[in-house]
């Protein structure tokens, strides 16, 4: 069973184990929102609009995880979900991701290819080489998006996170996101980490977009 | 967490006494559990004396509906109070679980949807 953090890292990778065209902020975030979904699926943390609360500080045993999870413990600062998540993304999001992608190449489900481009760009690439596991999640999120039945908490957490990034389009066809735009909505919200996530992203893409549109030409 | 319980015709009417959150949340979990191994699967969750509901807490009324829903039952919620309601409706719950204003209007809707 991957952990969240694991399953959006390997959705976030195209066919050609490429990273899909995501803006860096946006994932750091989504990242850092994963971490946190499974710190509070681990019954470590809990949150309400307004606060993350530590229930457990004992080390999950997961690096990944008590990388976030030695922050958060390690502040006497009560702060809102929000907050820590802007924390988290700034500071440790990367090195999660790294260890994500690690983890997964140690499994077996992704290969690391580094490349060199006119002898002097480097680039690296994690191509998948086993994919039942991106194929459980993609059938889980299909499964959930195309019925109507209440849905599982840890599936709802996993629609946030597929949506705040806004991948959806490279699982689904256009006629499909057309279909399973109302669901989408619907459960987006329902993880309230999930839904901090979604809402400083749009507030950052909204910076972003005034911000370009007020540079002079 | 201190959990109140009764019945009225089919509807088990559970009524969870302040905290549903990480730490109350798991006594209430495990009581949902028990009603569907007694085979109870018409639930009313009666909030008048809840107050307050974390994540944690959301994640406990979505399981113990789907599992109603999936033993052909249903869980409904009533007499939200004014935090937890706010809770309830930003994140989309109230669209997915049916919400009555009073304990009464309740039981009369699920008696009557069987």
């Amino acid at each position: 069973m991957l952990t969240f953090v694991e399953e959006i890292v390997l959705l976030m990778l195209d066919d050609d184990g490429s990273v899909l065209p995501i803006r860096e902020t946006t994932m750091e975030y989504v990242v850092a929102g994963a971490a946190m979904m499974d710190l509070a699926f681990a019954d470590r943390i809990d949150t309400d609009p307004q606060r993350l609360t530590v229930l457990d500080a004992t080390p999950t045993e997961d690096p990944m995880l008590d990388l976030a999870l030695t922050r958060i413990t390690g502040s006497a600062e009560a702060r809102s979900p929000g907050a820590w998540m802007e924390t988290l993304a700034r500071h440790d999001a990367k090195a999660i991701r790294e260890m994500a992608l690690d983890r997964l190449v140690k499994r077996g489900v992704l290969e690391r290819r580094d490349e060199s481009f006119l002898w002097v760009f480097q680039s690296r690439r994690y191509p998948v080489i086993d994919d039942r596991e991106e194929r459980e999640v993609k059938l889980r999120i299909t499964g959930v998006l195309l019925s109507d039945d209440l849905p599982d908490p840890k599936d709802v957490a996993l629609i946030g996170l597929v949506d705040a990034c806004n991948i959806l389009p490279y699982i689904f066809s256009a006629r499909e996101i057309e279909r399973v735009g109302p669901r989408v909505e619907q459960l987006r919200k329902m993880d309230l980490i999930g839904r901090e996530m979604g809402g400083a992203i749009a507030e950052i893409e909204r910076s972003i977009m005034i911000a370009m549109t007020q540079t002079p030409h | 967490m201190e959990i109140e319980e009764e019945k009225q015709g089919s509807v088990v009417i559970v009524s969870p006494v302040g905290r549903v959150d990480g730490v109350g949340a798991p006594d209430l979990d495990r009581r949902l559990a028990e009603l569907a191994e007694r085979g109870e699967h018409s639930v009313l969750l009666d909030c008048a004396k809840m107050d307050y509901i974390s994540s944690a807490g959301l994640r406990t009324v979505l399981i113990g509906a789907r599992t109603c829903k999936q033993n052909g039952g249903a869980l409904t919620l009533c007499a939200l109070q004014p935090d937890c309601k706010t809770v309830f409706e930003v994140s989309g719950f109230l669209a997915i679980v049916k919400s009555y204003d009073t304990r009464e209007e309740a039981v009369a809707a699920q008696t009557e949807a069987g």
